[in-house]
């Protein structure tokens, strides 16, 4: 028998012992308590993304701020699902992963996609392996508030994921989206609305 | 022109399409908008549809519509081929129960559809005013739409948005469907379509963009859900949430009809009902014609009894065989034959019949001995070939009986089988009734359980009422205390003003006069005269005539119930700081009623009737922060402290 026989027979039943592993361990409960540990990682991200960029202050009057606001999602294939002008209350959303692109998607998968693996490990094993982040079946939804403050207006960004279609992986929805996709979200949307405002509209935080 | 509030891609009231001038907006979906217009040609009211796809378009300046992007223009223009091809073929139905459509023109980079504007009551508001609907009044209603919607099945259509909302009751009791929009949909084949649907009313198979599975069974999944609306008061859950009952991540804990409506209605309607709110759209009733057979109970074809087969047969027993030795009695007569003509043979030898005596026999004559040999040969081999024959006919026959005990054993065999199957059968058919048994048990737990809630919230609403109740004869109280002294300050004003004019001055009524009298008005149910007083004092801004007004709509007294209507006036008294109008509002967010479901805006307005003052607000602010993320609790405070304080409008 030769060597190279032996090295086949030896990866063809790691194979079959990974499969086994991947594809029966997993119990419902296991699925939960990784998802809901991924939830408490990822909500701790967002928050300190949210206080590091959730809020820009322009030298812009509020009406103004909020007009630019609405155009600029809109602009990033966002829908009006409410609007509260009075109250300065916009309410936006569209299917994952816009507002991203395919590719920044992706970008931003790779870069969460470790840790998200590495906390899912610690319940599911070598399946973790196996899970991506999947945008099918879930919108964005964004809130977004525009307060006048003393000298301009103070917009504010809040982002979530929300389920319109059964996963088909079988695994619970996160609420939370990744850090990072999260993070180049936020930088888009300040782009796009810094390009709607007047060009003397400064910011100031 | 003045745009509908609510609807910030609608045209303006007062535009003019042709020789149609827009009223106002009646409804927006996904694909479109539709508007109470009036033709100004004929002097009639209409209701015009516009297409207006907001995944893929949106409305310029100029009132056009056109595709977000170039991405978005092919997509754009074939659903708009589509909406025309379709407008076309649906002004073909000329079916009393079905929207007329009227025309179909092209304007604004878009389309239009012009169809008959049906008076009368939605479906849905009655159902909310009323809870339920008896078995003889719902009939009367769903069974003429079911033939107008078959004739729509017929020529190849389905309307996909089947619900309450979609079913109007003329005055004189004949119902009309109503919202063709998503018939069809327009971009159902775009790989990225948003999918618009009814939770509650939509089946499983519309939440995937394929329309491959959808069919008139999708139809009657709706009908079948506004049948449930109307016996048990609340529309089935959500197919999505079903889904995980189905898929084992939940338990699927839809009370069947057969258990909410049992004692109510009729067996065979709610057997109905549930058939066609089954999960598989390959279990419910494929067509509007069988479901029909099913709620009226006729046609049902008698299933023909299966022929018996004889009874031998039955019991697979094989025929019974000849009668034994059937080819012995010839083979006995042919053998004794032989030996009787070899007995003759030998006396013939010993006494030959010519000559009398023992001498030689004549020259001439032939030698009999040699005549019998000859004869007896031909026996023999007569015998032997005789033999052969039943030689064969023996080993036949054992064949065929070798044949027939095996296929005799063969269907005793089968018929040990075909007992073990049916025993087999027997025994999954009693642990498939002690499932559904105990599954029956569960729901009919759970729908105690939920009977219980129910009672509590009913419970709770009462209370609450009590409380307002109070608080409003509280305000009223004050109110009349108020227009009191404001008369009394007024007598006296007058007093002095016709002793120094010696004339008698009549000063106009105040805000608080007039609401006391439009209280006044709506306790004896004098709502026409509250609502001429109360609409002019709104439309000023008084915040309190606002609500009263916001009221009206929501409870629909002296107006059409309109929850939209009443979301835009507690609006304005809520932004000048009307704490109970706040409350009001948020519950409208809360329940998506007149205005899209939105727990942040409910949060915002409970949190700012709660800072208001009122109470009331403090639990629903609870309930609806569990729903949000602690970002969006302190994002929402902080629109809440810019909004004023009561008596302090901006």
């Amino acid at each position: 028998m030769s060597k190279s026989f032996v090295a086949y027979r030896c990866a063809q039943l790691c194979a079959l012992i990974l499969l086994a592993l991947t594809s029966g361990c997993v119990s419902e409960q296991q699925k939960i308590s990784a998802t809901r540990d991924v939830n408490a990682v990822f909500r701790v991200e967002y928050e300190r993304v949210l206080a590091e960029d959730g809020t820009h202050t322009y030298e812009v009057p509020r009406d103004e701020a909020f007009q630019a606001l609405r155009v600029a999602l809109s602009g990033l294939g966002m829908r009006l699902a409410d609007q509260s002008p009075d109250l300065g209350f916009l309410s936006v959303y569209a299917p994952a992963p816009d507002p991203l692109t395919r590719d920044e998607w992706l970008r931003a998968a790779q870069a969460d996609l470790p840790k998200f693996r590495g906390i899912l490990e610690q319940h599911l094993g070598l399946a973790a392996w196996f899970v991506s982040f999947e945008p099918q079946g879930l919108d964005v939804v964004i809130n977004a508030t525009t307060i006048q403050v003393r000298g301009g207006t103070a917009v504010s960004l809040t982002m979530r994921m929300r389920e319109v279609a059964p996963p088909k992986s079988g695994y619970p929805r996160r609420e939370y989206a990744p850090p990072t996709a999260v993070r180049m979200g936020l930088r888009k949307i300040w782009g796009a609305l810094e390009r709607e405002l007047p060009p003397a509209s400064g910011r100031r935080s | 022109m003045q745009t509908d509030e609510g609807y910030p891609d609608a045209l303006p009231r007062g535009y003019h399409l042709h020789w149609y001038l827009l009223e106002r907006v009646l409804g927006q979906g996904g694909f479109g908008i539709t508007y109470l217009a009036r033709d100004t040609n004929l002097d009639q009211r209409v209701a015009i549809k516009e297409y207006l796809p907001i995944d893929v378009a949106t409305r310029r300046n100029d009132a056009t519509v056109r595709a977000r992007t170039e991405a978005h223009d092919e997509r754009y223009h074939w659903g708009l081929e589509r909406f025309i091809r379709e407008a076309r073929t649906l002004a073909r139905f000329d079916h009393p129960n079905i929207v007329r459509v009227l025309s179909v023109f092209e304007f604004n980079n878009t389309a239009y559809m012009v169809m008959r504007f049906e008076e009368g009551s939605n479906l849905a508001t009655v159902l909310e005013q009323r809870g339920t609907l008896p078995e003889g009044e719902l009939l009367r209603i769903l069974l003429p739409i079911l033939d107008g919607l078959e004739l729509v099945h017929n020529a190849g259509f389905i309307h996909r948005d089947i619900k309450p909302d979609n079913i109007h009751v003329r005055a004189d009791g004949s119902p009309v469907l109503l919202d063709f929009g998503s018939a069809r949909q327009p971009v159902a084949h775009s790989p990225s379509m948003t999918i618009l649907v009814a939770p509650g009313y939509a089946p499983f198979e519309q939440y995937y963009s394929s329309g491959e599975s959808q069919g008139p069974w999708s139809d009657i999944y709706g009908l079948g859900a506004t049948c449930y609306r109307a016996i048990c008061g609340a529309p089935p859950m959500d197919a999505i949430a079903r889904s995980k009952g189905v898929l084992g991540s939940a338990r699927d804990v839809l009370a069947p009809a057969t258990a909410v409506g049992a004692g109510r209605y009729s067996p065979r309607l709610l057997k109905a009902i549930d058939h066609a709110l089954e999960f598989a759209e390959r279990d419910r009733p494929q067509s509007i014609a069988e479901w029909r057979r099913e709620l009226l109970g006729e046609g049902q074809q008698a299933v023909p009894a299966p022929v018996a087969p004889p009874a031998a047969a039955a019991r697979g027993e094989p025929p019974p065989p000849p009668a034994s030795g059937g080819g012995w009695p010839v083979f006995r007569t042919v053998l004794a034959a032989a030996v009787a003509l070899v007995v003759v043979a030998v006396l013939l030898r010993f006494y030959p019949l010519s000559g009398g005596g023992s001498g030689p026999p004549a020259e001439t004559a032939p030698d009999p001995a040699a005549q019998l040999k000859e004869r007896l040969a031909k026996l023999e081999q007569q015998l032997a070939e005789e033999r052969q024959r039943q030689a064969e006919a023996l080993a036949q026959q054992q064949a065929e009986e070798r044949q027939r005990a095996l296929e005799a054993e063969a269907a005793r065999k089968r018929e040990a089988e075909q007992k073990k199957l049916a025993e087999e059968r027997q025994r999954k058919l009693a642990q498939q009734a002690e499932a559904e048994r105990k599954r029956q048990a569960e729901q009919k737990k759970l729908a105690e359980e939920r009977q219980r809630k129910l009672a509590q919230k009913a419970e709770a609403e009462r209370k609450r009422q009590a409380e307002q109740n109070k608080l409003a004869e509280e305000r009223q109280r004050k109110l009349a205390q108020q227009a009191e002294a404001e008369r009394k300050r007024a007598e006296q004003q007058a007093r002095q003003q016709a002793v120094l004019s010696a004339k008698p001055a009549t000063a106009p009524p105040s805000s608080a006069e007039l609401l006391v009298k439009v209280d006044r008005d709506y306790t004896a149910g004098n709502y026409a005269e509250a609502l001429a007083a109360l609409k002019p004092l709104a439309e000023r801004g008084n915040a309190d005539a606002q609500l009263r007004l916001g009221k009206s709509y929501a409870e629909g007294h002296g107006v059409v119930h309109d929850d939209a209507r009443a979301a835009i006036w507690y609006r304005k008294a809520a932004l000048q700081g009307n704490a109970e109008a706040q409350l009001r509002l948020g519950e409208l967010y809360a329940s998506g009623h007149g205005v899209p479901h939105n727990d942040f805006e409910a949060y915002v307005w409970f949190s700012a009737a709660v800072r208001g003052g009122n109470a009331a607000a403090k639990a629903q602010q609870g309930r609806v922060a569990k729903s949000l993320q602690p970002v969006e609790v302190e994002q929402a405070g902080k629109l809440v402290v810019n909004l004023p304080l009561p008596g302090t409008a901006r």
